[in-house]
This record gives structure tokens, sequence and C-alpha cells, in this order.
């Protein structure tokens, strides 16, 4: 627990939480920002803050909205996504042979092609928000368009 | 205000290229095409076509340089007159109809002692014919899916030419297991960098061959499968040490290999040697392999030009470049391209091809010199030539046909709309002129 390193350690609950260690769990999970331990902001504790700024800075990606840019100019309707995403292959059976899914797609399904361009349909189904552990980190969409035509982004 | 209309969906299949997909949706009321999902954009054209800028809607005839709209009456007789006048027509095109077309084709060829060629003479026909003296074993799609472990993609740029090909054979997941891209090996031999390339995994092997190399390449593979005595140092072809060695294990060890071979091998000068050897070495690796298989695919582009090799095969044994007299198929070494060069024919009937924009300027401008009749949907480089436009229905939208898919599977199109100006089929056409040049 990195985080938890930088924290005053003192367990003085101004923060509000019982102990550091949960205010740094909260805090990895976005759901407290680093001013509110006000110890913190004690110029003593300034190199930390900073350090903790930075750490968050980068871990922050995790608790930043996902999303999938799909490149309509780039992209030819070759229908890999729509193959290679495991959440349609859960969903829609077809893919499984690569065929195109049922239409009205499947309220999963990520992505279908019409009118010859890939379009993204559900994303709050993908793996990136929905799974757990090594599924969560999916990116095959993104790795195996031969257009590169699928960016997958936090903002 | 008018009534809502009611929208159907309907697995169709699309002609867009000879992938032949068979699971296309399109959503519409029975009279137009609504949506198409599923289809790529290729294939979202091809059903565009129905109402296209560039659709051919009317028979039309040259007069005094400039092309007037007829009546069809007219134009076929016009088409008849200069087949009539000729000794010596060719017949070319046929590989985006129907096989019933291409039937009709040879007969009418038949019928006015021509001689008749398709588009697969420069491309997938070579393949054939050389497997004639060898044999050939092809694969078809379904074992792709559900079997193969290997596929080479030699020469062949299928993410631009049929573009949902490595999305049914790479990355299906197929019935026997689960598991898809993962078990599947791509290797890419191709001289350029092409969009396909961007399916590579890390297990994969991409070989930057040296252009016109390839036949390098396979006697020294076919030379390590019989006697073992490895590769030399610096590599072949452009291909290193490395590169080879692994590329000799996968393709001895593979439980079932496909080789598709592309317009880059089919269409090059030299591919008859280059087929000639890379069928020698699939044979050899078959009859090593204890387990394995080892296939092939032409990934030929139009949609029917397998119907055409198919269709010929059958009747006289011949896939290509059939010359007629009197009735009987004669014995000739022409094709359309010798014929052309040698400006061997006083007409020609182009049949669902654009010969003007396809072939070298100096083969075009032959065919510009002597009256062409043209039988085709959309206008093209060869439309603004010919002397006489006879415009056909989309086989597999606006009439049914049977069409011959890429790895030679027979697959009957269906129709889904009713053609504009009751313009009618490419085998119709070809039929009303065999039955006005021989009345009963
Ligand atoms: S306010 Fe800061 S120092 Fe006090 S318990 Fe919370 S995190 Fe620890
Ligand atoms: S994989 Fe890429 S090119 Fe193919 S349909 Fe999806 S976004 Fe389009
Ligand atoms: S990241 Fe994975 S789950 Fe999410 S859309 Fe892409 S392939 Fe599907
Ligand atoms: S790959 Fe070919 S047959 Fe399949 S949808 Fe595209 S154009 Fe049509």
């Amino acid at each position: 627990m990195e985080l938890y390193k930088f924290l005053p350690k003192t367990n003085c609950k101004k923060c509000g939480k019982p102990t550091c260690m949960a205010f740094a769990l909260d805090l990895l999970q976005g759901k407290v920002k680093i001013d509110d331990c006000p110890p913190l902001l004690e110029p003593k504790y300034k190199k930390n803050y900073n350090t903790l700024k930075e750490l968050i800075g980068s871990e922050e990606g995790k608790e930043k909205e996902l999303r999938i840019d799909v490149e309509t100019d780039l992209c030819d309707g070759c229908g890999i996504c729509v193959t290679v995403c495991p959440v349609n292959a859960r969903y829609c059976p077809p893919t499984l042979s690569g065929k195109a899914p049922d239409y009205p797609p499947e309220k999963h399904q990520l992505f279908q092609v019409k009118a010859g361009k890939c379009e993204l349909l559900a994303i709050k189904y993908c793996r990136r928000i929905e799974a757990q552990g090594r599924e969560r980190e999916c990116r095959v969409c993104e790795t195996y368009c031969p257009r590169d035509a699928i960016k997958i982004d936090y903002v | 205000m008018k009534g809502v209309k009611k929208l159907v969906n309907k697995r169709v299949k699309c002609t867009g290229c000879s992938l032949l997909c068979d699971d296309i949706i399109v959503r519409g009321d029975g009279l137009y095409i609504d949506e198409v999902i599923g289809a790529c954009l290729k294939g979202k054209e091809k059903f565009e076509q129905i109402t296209g800028k560039n659709r051919i809607l009317s028979p039309l005839v040259r007069d005094k340089g400039e092309l007037k709209k007829v009546s069809l009456d007219t134009a076929l007789e016009r088409s008849i007159e200069i087949m009539k006048e000729s000794s010596k027509p060719l017949l070319y095109g046929f590989s985006t109809v129907s096989c019933q077309a291409q039937l009709k084709g040879i007969e009418l060829a038949k019928s006015i002692n021509g001689f008749i060629d398709s588009n697969s003479v420069i491309c997938q026909g070579k393949v054939l014919n050389t497997a004639k003296e060898m044999g050939l074993t092809l694969a078809t799609i379904s074992e792709v899916i559900n079997k193969t472990d290997l596929l080479i993609l030699w020469g062949a740029n299928a993410a631009e030419s049929i573009p949902r090909l490595l999305n049914k054979i790479l990355f299906s997941r197929g019935k026997f297991r689960m598991t898809g891209r993962e078990i599947k090996t791509l290797i890419i031999i191709d001289p350029v960098k092409t969009a396909s390339f961007g399916v590579m995994g890390v297990r994969d092997l991409s070989l930057n061959i040296d252009p016109g190399k390839d036949i390098e390449l396979i006697r020294v593979l076919k030379e390590e499968c019989c006697t073992p005595s490895g590769f030399p140092a610096d590599g072949v072809a452009g291909i290193d040490q490395d590169d080879l060695k692994r590329l000799l294990i996968q393709i001895t060890n593979a439980e079932n290999a496909v080789i598709f071979i592309g317009q880059g091998i089919l269409s090059s000068q030299t591919s008859v040697n280059v087929v000639h050897e890379l069928l020698d070495l699939v044979h050899m690796i078959n009859i090593k392999q204890q387990k394995g298989r080892m296939s092939i695919m032409m990934l030929g582009g139009h949609y029917n030009m397998a119907g055409f090799d198919q269709v010929a095969l059958s009747l006289f044994g011949k896939n290509h470049s059939l010359q007629f007299f009197d009735n009987n198929l004669v014995e000739t070494s022409e094709t359309i391209i010798s014929k052309l060069s040698k400006e061997d024919f006083d007409c020609s009937i182009i049949v669902g091809t654009d010969p003007i924009s396809h072939l070298p300027w100096k083969l075009s401008k032959a065919l510009m010199s002597k009256p062409l009749i043209l039988i085709d949907n959309k206008k093209s480089a060869t439309f603004n030539v010919a002397d006489v436009i006879l415009p056909s229905s989309l086989t597999g939208i606006e009439c049914e046909g049977l069409a011959y898919r890429l790895d030679h599977v027979p697959i009957e199109l269906q129709k889904i709309v009713n053609p504009p100006n009751n313009i009618i089929s490419d085998e119709e056409l070809l039929s009303k002129l065999i039955s006005r040049l021989n009345p009963i």
C-alpha cells in the first residue's frame, strides 16, 4: 500500500475515517481527496503531500471514465471487434463462428457493424468496467483492429 | 402521412466479394432495403448499388459516337447484328454473374463460334490448371473456422480484398473448442506491410519477403523437408535463418494448416512456376505428415470467379479459354491476353467486368478498336467505350442465382427486392441473345 506510507499515520481521525489505512483505501478508490486529511496540509507534510499528488495522478486513471473511441473513417466494417470481444462472444452465440450477431442487438452486446461501419453499443458491459482481476485488463478489440480504428482511453 | 413501414430482418448472402458472407442482416419492407447490418463497407456498397449513381438503368446503343437510350429490343437487335457480322467473337468476364449466366455465356459462345474466357485466367485459374497435373488439397471455410491451427497468408492482403475473411477464419472460435485466436497461429508472407499485419499477435510470424523471390523460399523449404541440411546462414529471399527455422517448424508441425494464396502470387508474371512449386511443397508436407494436413485456399476477388472454373470444368474438363467451332470445343492454347495482343478477334462481348481499366493499355486499346457489347449493371471505363450496353439486375439482390464461394462451395443466392425499370438478369439477357440468334 504505497499511499499509506505517505500519510501522517497518526490515526487522528480528523478526516472522519477511523484510521489512516482506511483513508488510504478510500483514497485509492477515489472516494476521498488528499485535501480531506487536514494534517497533510501542514507545512511539515508538504513533501508527502506533493508525493501523494503525483502518485494519485498516476493511479487516478483507474477512476477516470472509460472511453472507447471508434474512428469511423478508418473502420471498414471487418467485424473483428464484434467477434473478438469476449462479452459479445458470451452473449451473442453467432459470433462464435465469426457471424454477425442477431438484430436488434442483445443488451450486453458491445459492438455491431451497421451500414459498413462499427458502432459501439453498451460500453457499461465492457470487461474494463465489469470484470475483476486479469479480465479487467481486456484490450483485445484495440489490439486486433487491423485499421487501428479503436482507441481505449480514460478521460 | 405515410403508414409506418413494417420492417423485417432477413439473413441474406452478400455478393460484395468471393467470401459470400451468409450472415448479413437486411432490414426492409420487401420493396426497399433500409439497413444493412453485419456487412463490411464493401458489402454495404454492393447493396447500395441498387440505387447507386453509376447504375445502368436503360439499354444504350452508340450512334455516331454518342450513347443513346433505346428499348431493350433495339439494343438486342444491334447486338445480334454485331455478332452476325463477326467471325471471331470474344466473350470475356463472367466472374460477377451467376453460374446460370455463365452456362448461358458458354452456350452463346458455342452458337457464334466464339472464344470465351473468364477473369479467372489471369487469377486463380492458373492454380487450377497446375492442379490438374498434381492434385489440389482444398479447405473449406468451416474447416478453417473449426479445425485449422495454422494460417499462412501468402501474398494475400486479406484485410483489403476480402474484409471479413480474417474475422471468420482467425477470430471465430469454432465448434470444438471455445478458444479462437489463441490457438491459431498466423504467418504472413508479403513484401509489403499491409493492413493484414494489424492482426498479428505475439506468437505469429511476419515475413517480409523480397519481391518476386517467393519461389526461392519455397524451394529452400522443399529441400529442408526432404533432406534437412540447415538453412543458409544469410537467409533466403530476405528472410533470416531464425525466421526460416520457425517457419519450417510451424508448417511441419501444424495439425491443420491452410495456405491462403492471394493476388500477390496469383497475378504475378511468374505465378505458374510459383504455384507449381507451392503445390509440390504442400504435397510433400502432406505425405510426410503423419497426423496433420495442409491445404490451400485461393483468394480470388470477384464473387463468382470460382463458378466459371467449376462450370467450364464440369462441361469440358477445361476451366477457362474455351474456343468453339461448329458447336464443338476445339483445342487452343490461346488465352484472352494472347487473343487481345494479337488482335485475333473482331468483336467482343464483355459480361460483368471492366477490362478497360484492369488490362494493360495496349490490350484495352485493342478491345476498344472493335465493336464491344457490354452486359453489366454499373458504369465503368468499359461502359464509356462500349457500342451496345445491356443493363442487368444485381444477382443476389434483385435476382436469384448460384455462385461458388472462394473455397469452391456452391452458395444459392437469393432475391431480396425487385429490380428497377424491370431490368432482367444476366442469364435472361444471354438467353434472349441466344434465342434471337437461333430462331426456331
Ligand atoms: S486525517 Fe489524515 S492523519 Fe488523521 S487519520 Fe485521517 S488520514 Fe490519518
Ligand atoms: S475491428 Fe476495427 S475496422 Fe474492423 S469493424 Fe471493428 S473498428 Fe472497424
Ligand atoms: S476492452 Fe474487451 S470487453 Fe471491452 S469492448 Fe474491448 S474487447 Fe470488449
Ligand atoms: S467480406 Fe465480402 S461477402 Fe462478406 S460482407 Fe464483405 S463484401 Fe460482403
